[in-house]
């Protein structure tokens, strides 16, 4: 999981009221390089929450992203480096609220909720036609 | 009507374990893209037309969207919703240089399709996690584009599903859903007959569906939720060569030894097969896309 994608990701437990960003628990980190594209790094750092950014990226290891100038060459490269290019391989992303703990696994988030922290307990009245009533699609699978 | 709890943990274990198991099969035939085919209708297909009739799904439910064709109206920032191993998330990442997310209950697809974006180029560009697509882990209007090509029938509470979806978008963002739905009801019908409730249940149990609603569902629960420009379209004639070319397929050498190889849940799922192709002649079973805007 790449800094660029915990950007993005909240936690979204029942009851919690903000839930990003998430903090990172690093238990291994890698460096998988990638091809540099200033264009789309400029883009990304419109896009990004910058101080999420910075806290992450001090979690994933030494590096650290600064708010220099973007024409800086060395500003990119760094800022590359942490967006891009430090993968956490394993360990956790962390409700800041309820201290829950998402596991990462090869690299992969797991964002599934466990019972307890489902919203997903009403029903919900959707005027759908009333075909489950009838009983008919219980999963068996 | 929310399954228990309990239910739903089943029905999310029975869905990953089950794409756990083919995924790689259907791969190794069918390519990256696990959607159906857009075809001429009546029309026989072989295996080598297929890619292309994926890419043409995508690209017709783009059109249909009214996605636009200038590159400064082009979403920026798209989310896959059951992104099976990422073919749609990699096709419209590289088409819009769009960043996109893709979520899937199963870790074997999600590891497969970060690693096809990696071997594409495009790992900067897509990212993939294990999540719920009824509890997406996003803040609200995150996304310029929300995706749902065929997972819909996954889901067990379509509100939900649906409201994740409108939630998550950004204002003014477009929302294509493509899904298989039974037949609308007519107006003074409340449920489907029981023969065709019972075909439903017998494919819904070799998939891992857990619950079938019509198109005219969909269109009712995105006006409830305010979404604008709602649009749908039944295109079943385009997606029928589909299933006796996947039949035809599975009975080649290559298919029969792949398939018993893989499991019993893919297995259950092939000879459910004959059981699809019944459901879209008898016109129980629609292939729908639905699509709509959030409003500004």
């Amino acid at each position: 999981m790449r800094l660029l994608t915990h950007n993005m990701l909240s936690s979204n437990i029942k009851g919690v009221v903000n839930g990003f960003p998430l903090r990172i628990e690093a238990e291994k980190v890698v460096e998988k390089t990638v091809e540099m594209n200033g264009e789309f790094l400029k883009k990304m750092f419109e896009k990004i929450d910058w101080k999420a950014f910075v806290d992450a990226s001090r979690a994933m290891g030494p590096e650290e992203a600064d708010c220099s100038m973007l024409d800086s060459d060395e500003f990119l490269n760094r800022f590359h480096h942490a967006l891009l290019e430090l993968h956490l391989e394993e360990g956790a992303l962390v409700c800041p609220e309820t201290g829950r703990r998402f596991p990462v696994n090869k690299g992969i988030p797991n964002m599934l909720l466990h019972e307890d922290e489902d919203t997903d307990g009403e029903d919900s009245k959707d005027g759908l036609t009333d075909i489950w009533k009838v009983g008919v699609f219980s999963v068996t699978g | 009507m929310a399954l228990e709890q309990h239910e739903k943990e089943k029905l999310q274990k029975g869905i990953a374990e089950f794409y756990d198991e083919s995924s790689e099969l259907w791969e190794n035939i069918w390519g990256d893209h696990m959607h159906h085919g857009f075809y001429d209708p009546h029309s026989t297909v072989s295996l080598s037309d297929h890619r292309v009739a994926q890419i043409r799904m995508i690209e017709e439910s783009l059109r249909f969207a009214n996605v636009s064709e200038e590159c400064t109206k082009w979403p920026n920032s798209i989310v896959d919703v059951g992104c099976g191993i990422g073919g749609s998330s990699r096709y419209l990442a590289k088409k819009y240089g769009a960043t996109c997310v893709g979520i899937t209950l199963s870790p074997v697809q999600a590891q497969r399709a970060n690693d096809l974006a990696t071997a594409q180029g495009l790992a900067h560009k897509v990212s993939f996690q294990v999540a719920d697509a009824l509890q997406q882990p996003f803040p609200d209007g995150h996304f310029d584009m929300v995706w749902s090509m065929e997972s819909g029938e996954h889901m067990p509470d379509k509100a939900k599903f649906v409201a994740e979806l409108a939630r998550v978008a950004a204002p003014g963002g477009t929302i294509i859903i493509v899904t298989w739905c039974h037949r609308d009801l007519g107006p003074y019908e409340d449920s489907l007959q029981p023969w065709e409730q019972n075909l439903l249940k017998r494919i819904c149990d070799s998939y891992y569906l857990p619950t079938w609603c019509s198109t005219a569902d969909y269109v009712r629960l995105l006006e409830s939720m305010s979404l604008k420009d709602v649009k749908s379209a039944d295109w079943s004639p385009f997606v029928a060569p589909f299933w006796p070319a996947v039949i035809r397929s599975a009975l080649t050498w290559k298919g029969l030894f792949s398939l018993l190889r893989t499991g019993l849940k893919t297995i259950k799922g092939a000879l459910a097969m004959p059981l699809m192709i019944e459901g879209f002649k008898k016109d129980l079973i629609k292939f729908a896309v639905i699509t709509c805007r959030k409003p500004e």
